[in-house]
């Protein structure tokens, strides 16, 4: 790259980073500031942040919202990845026309709106009497079919003569799976893993259908109280968002190394 | 090396999946469940005002039933309606709490919708003649009492009388005025201060109903028809209102957070609301003394106009699934239905104004607000209260609203008034299946 | 073939492995998304206030294409479709390939920023589009200061600029989503290949569309699929930055059909017979697009 073009394409990421920085910007002036401040535009930080904390931990249980929203996530992530990922390895190296045909059938699972499937949803996990419990939250996402269809496409730049070689060797087809593809894959599994915690994360309105007790709470729920009532608080309503968005930012910047800088070629 | 990996993911999974079994065995899986025969839970929403109340009045029920346990969750109410729809629609109506809040609005439309869901309680001990007629006739459904009213949603006109005197007037030439009336004076504002009188929501109707509920106006008949084509009074208050628009006296802003901002920013000189407004405007701490409260204008021209009428409020409905009914309806009846100095606790903290008519003699009601310029501000809302004209929202009111609000913003922008009320009325008959 | 039955062929052995491994999540689905998916069919041709629902056979799907509300939902669900999606990949394609670049410094701050707008909170970036395209918003004062304007406009106040907003705040928003993907794929091309190119005298453009874009055409396929399917069932946005407003001229089809479920008199059965129109629609495009695109070469 020439030193202009360089400059160029920093110009040009600079400009798109700040346009998609600005709002995370202003949540934190917005949670320095009182209410009146944030609904009269400030965007300068306030001295109401220490406030804004106590009146937020008074009033919502955050301890118990930011556990919750941890481990539903994490346990989703774990497991929707593995079932999902088995899968989608399955359909495009074993492909053939009848499993071509079983996953354009699965795509179809997710083109109906949730508003019409939630109710039936809802009275099976009622009389399977799941409702309240992790299990009931997380088990109609494990499955996803934009996850399958996710590593069936990535599973098609997986190299057949490195299975070949693991055949020969006499390994068993899910060795082959776990020893080669998965380490291979590392930058589609951090992907994929980034993703489904952030989905898993922002979750909303089936958990709060099935989800009925004070000890349930998850992050956006927190954020729903707050933004109910007669009056709302902006500074604290900022905060929590805040706190409810900083995880997945983490997450993202933590993982996004192993999906962006090319760790390939793991396989010998 | 990458055994390792694999193997570390697999357990974790099913480390993961375990706990989730354990926990499906858990603390019971309906809110009903595991009541005992002391117990209630409640859904409602907002902790400063109907959170607080509740806790309040289970306080006060404590005192004579010392066993009575009573467990709040916080729900918000576009979630108390998405799970009450859900759960009747698929009939199962135990996992529902004892005791739900319910917006007014919403009231007909729930019970009639799942008649079954709710409990009845009339003759259940809760005596309703203590309430306005007008804030108990949305939870009447074919005679039967199926709410216990709660917050008072009374409408009020609020002004800032600094604004009004830099233009020369005072908030008593606002009191007891005509809509024409308060479009001249509120233009001659404008000129002098650059400010309008009033500001809403575009899209929403909730000033259209406003004004349509002050004359005794509604958007059915009393079979529940759509009766929008020939009625006077809806006419004259969208033709008000588009006038009101016109002249600039009226602004109208894109959402709720605006709608709030243009008052806390002194970008109007007033606002015209459900009396729940007034906790928004308080939040505008340095604006303390330079608001003042009177009721609202009437309609011109047509009859029963009057300078009274209301926005919202909400009502505790006591459900058909819960398994103490008997313990829910004697809880209300004797705290939010029963108990004046319960209501003298719950206003001067959170501003809870109530319907309950006893409770309007109250000295605590009549204290100075100095934040309005230190009048006895609720004494006057509650009075307001008792003069609001009855209002039928009909079982299809959303749809109603909805219609109502897209004719408006074609009438706004230059379309004819009687073909735009003439759709209105067909989309409601459309969602009616007519 | 009587051999085949005692012991399985390679090709069969390796299919039937193939079938094992993609069990737990195909029994998942049916369970979780099929069965309730054949349920909302029934109700579809069934018509009635709240539980109790009567037979009326197909009128549900008769009536939606009678619905003013809902065929004005149709129109904008394809205009948000037509012109957003081809400039979100597009842009998304253009700024993967642009961090890739191994010369180029701080790329793991420009991604999470990029990345950021999915992450940050429906709540806070709906009150900061709808103060931004305000009146008195930052977006007209600087228009007015450019002298492209006189007085203040009310973008979300008039049907096509609200659209533009819900368009704008789009592509804003699932950008670095995207980018995410082609990200990840463009790590399964051999960087030694770009520079191949290279040193044959190849443009970055020329490499953008003779080496990016075939390699990443499976990838392509899934965000192109993904992108229709949320395209189409678009809620967020017309719910929490327009309302649908003004005078419906932006709403949603998912937005009416929860209106429809849960604001409104609910009416299931229409709402699972709108729902299911949105199934047909969705899945002919990506059958078009599995055509297309989903082929091994």
């Amino acid at each position: 790259m020439t030193k202009g073009k360089k400059f160029l394409a920093y110009a040009f990421l600079t400009v798109v980073s700040v346009i998609s920085v600005f709002p995370l910007y202003w949540m934190m002036v917005a949670a320095t500031n009182k209410s009146v401040d944030v609904s009269r535009g400030t965007l300068i930080f306030g001295t109401a942040l220490f406030d804004n904390v106590k009146k937020l931990f008074a009033s919502q249980n955050v301890a118990t919202a930011l556990g919750n929203s941890f481990k539903y996530s994490i346990i989703m992530t774990f497991i929707s990845l593995l079932v999902c990922s088995i899968a989608g390895y399955g359909f495009e190296v074993f492909h053939d026309k009848a499993k071509d045909r079983v996953m354009s059938v699965i795509l179809l699972a997710m083109m109906v709106p949730f508003a019409a499937t939630m109710i039936p949803l809802y009275r099976m996990f009622s009389s399977a009497r799941l409702l309240n419990s992790t299990l009931g939250f997380i088990l109609p996402t494990i499955s996803t079919p934009f996850l399958i269809m996710m590593f069936r496409q990535s599973a098609r730049s997986f190299p057949s003569d490195i299975m070949e070689a693991a055949r020969l060797d006499g390994l068993s087809e899910f060795q082959i799976f776990y020893r080669m593809f998965l380490p291979t894959m590392r930058s589609t599994y951090a992907a994929a893993m980034t993703i489904t915690f952030m989905s898993a994360w922002n979750s909303y309105l089936w958990p709060k259908v099935i989800m009925s007790d004070a000890n349930s709470i998850t992050m956006p729920m927190l954020v729903a109280n707050l933004t109910e009532g007669y009056v709302t608080d902006y500074g604290i309503l900022m905060l929590a968002v805040l706190v409810c968005t900083i995880p997945t930012v983490i997450v993202f910047f933590l993982l996004q190394r192993s999906f962006a800088e090319g760790i390939t070629g793991a396989v010998k | 090396m990458k055994r390792r990996i694999a193997s570390i993911l697999l357990a974790g999974a099913m480390v993961a999946s375990l706990t989730a079994c354990g926990n499906s065995g858990g603390a019971g899986q309906n809110a009903g469940d595991g009541a005992k025969a002391n117990e209630l839970t409640v859904w409602c929403w907002d902790p400063a005002f109907n959170i607080y109340a509740m806790e309040e009045a289970a306080k006060v029920y404590q005192k004579d039933h010392p066993d009575f346990k009573l467990n709040v969750v916080e729900t918000p109410w576009a979630d108390v309606q998405t799970k009450l729809t859900t759960a009747a629609t698929s009939k199962n109506l135990d996992t529902l709490p004892d005791i739900l809040l319910m917006q007014d609005n919403a009231f007909q439309k729930n019970v009639i919708s799942y008649p079954d869901a709710f409990k009845d309680l009339t003759g259940s001990g809760v005596d309703f003649s203590k309430f306005p007629k007008a804030k108990t006739a949305y939870s009447v459904v074919e005679g039967k009492n199926y709410g216990v009213p709660f917050d008072n949603g009374a409408a009020i006109a609020a002004y800032r009388t600094d604004v009004l005197k830099e233009a020369g007037f005072t908030d008593a030439d606002f009191t007891d005025i005509t809509w024409s009336k308060y479009q001249a004076m509120g233009k001659e504002i404008l000129a002098k201060t650059g400010k309008p009188l009033l500001s809403c929501t575009a899209g929403e109707s909730d000033l259209i109903m406003i004004m349509l509920q002050s004359a005794g106006g509604s958007l059915f008949d009393k079979d529940g028809n759509p009766s929008m084509v020939g009625n006077d009074k809806l006419k004259k208050v969208i033709e008000t209102y588009v006038s009101l628009v016109k002249s600039g006296v009226l602004v109208e802003v894109n959402d709720w957070d605006q709608y709030v901002g243009t008052m806390t920013n002194s970008t109007v000189a007033g606002t015209i609301n459900g009396c729940w407004i007034m906790a928004s405007i308080q939040t505008a701490e340095d604006q303390s003394g330079n608001w003042a409260i009177t009721n609202i204008p009437k309609l011109e021209g047509v009859g029963d106009a009057t300078n009274y009428s209301n926005n919202g409020g909400s009502s505790w409905a006591v459900t058909a699934g819960s398994k103490n009914p008997e313990l829910a309806a004697d809880f209300l009846s004797k705290t939010f239905a029963g108990s004046v100095p319960f209501y003298e606790t719950i206003l001067p903290k959170s501003g809870a104004l109530a319907t309950y008519l006893p409770a309007a003699d109250s000295k605590v009601y009549g204290e100075p607000q100095e934040f309005f310029g230190g009048k006895p501000v609720y004494a006057q809302i509650t009075e307001f209260a008792s003069k609001v004209p009855s209002n039928n929202t009909g079982v299809y009111y959303y749809e109603a609203r909805d219609a109502v609000a897209t004719a408006i913003t074609h009438v706004v922008s230059g379309a004819d008034i009687d073909s735009e009320i003439k759709t209105a009325e067909d989309t409601v008959k459309f969602a009616m299946g007519k | 073939m009587g051999n085949s039955k005692k012991k399985l062929s390679l090709g069969q052995k390796q299919s039937l492995a193939g079938w094992i491994f993609l069990t737990p999540a195909v029994i998942l689905i049916a369970i979780m998304s099929f069965l309730p998916m054949i349920q909302a069919l029934f109700l579809s041709f069934q018509t009635g206030i709240g539980a109790a629902m009567k037979w009326t056979g197909g009128t549900n799907y008769v009536r939606m294409f009678k619905d003013p509300v809902f065929v004005q939902a149709l129109k904008n669900n394809f205009i948000y479709l037509i012109i957003q999606v081809p400039i979100m990949l597009i842009s998304a394609l253009v700024l993967a390939s642009l961090l890739n670049n191994k010369d180029l410094r701080f790329k793991g701050l420009f991604r999470t920023a990029i990345f950021l707008p999915c992450a940050t909170s429906l709540v806070s970036y709906a009150v900061i589009f709808r103060s931004l395209f305000a009146v008195d918003g930052l977006v007209n004062i600087v228009l007015i200061k450019l002298g492209i304007l006189s007085t203040g406009y009310n973008f979300l106040g008039h049907p096509n600029s609200a659209r533009i907003v819900i368009i704008l705040a789009l592509i804003w928003r699932w950008t670095g989503y995207n980018m995410v993907f082609y990200l990840s794929g463009l790590q399964n091309i051999e960087y030694s290949v770009y520079e191949a190119a290279k040193i044959d005298g190849a443009s970055p453009f020329q490499s953008f569309f003779r080496i990016t874009i075939p390699l990443l055409k499976p990838t392509i396929l899934l965000t192109a699929i993904m992108s229709t399917n949320g395209t189409l069932q678009l809620f967020d946005e017309s719910v929490n930055l327009t309302n649908g407003g003004p005078a419906n001229a932006t709403i949603t089809m998912s937005h009416y059909i929860y209106n429809v479920s849960f604001k409104y008199v609910p009416n299931f059965g229409y709402a699972a017979s709108m729902s299911y129109l949105i199934l047909i629609l969705v899945a002919v495009l990506a059958f078009i697009q599995l055509k297309v695109g989903d082929k091994r070469d």
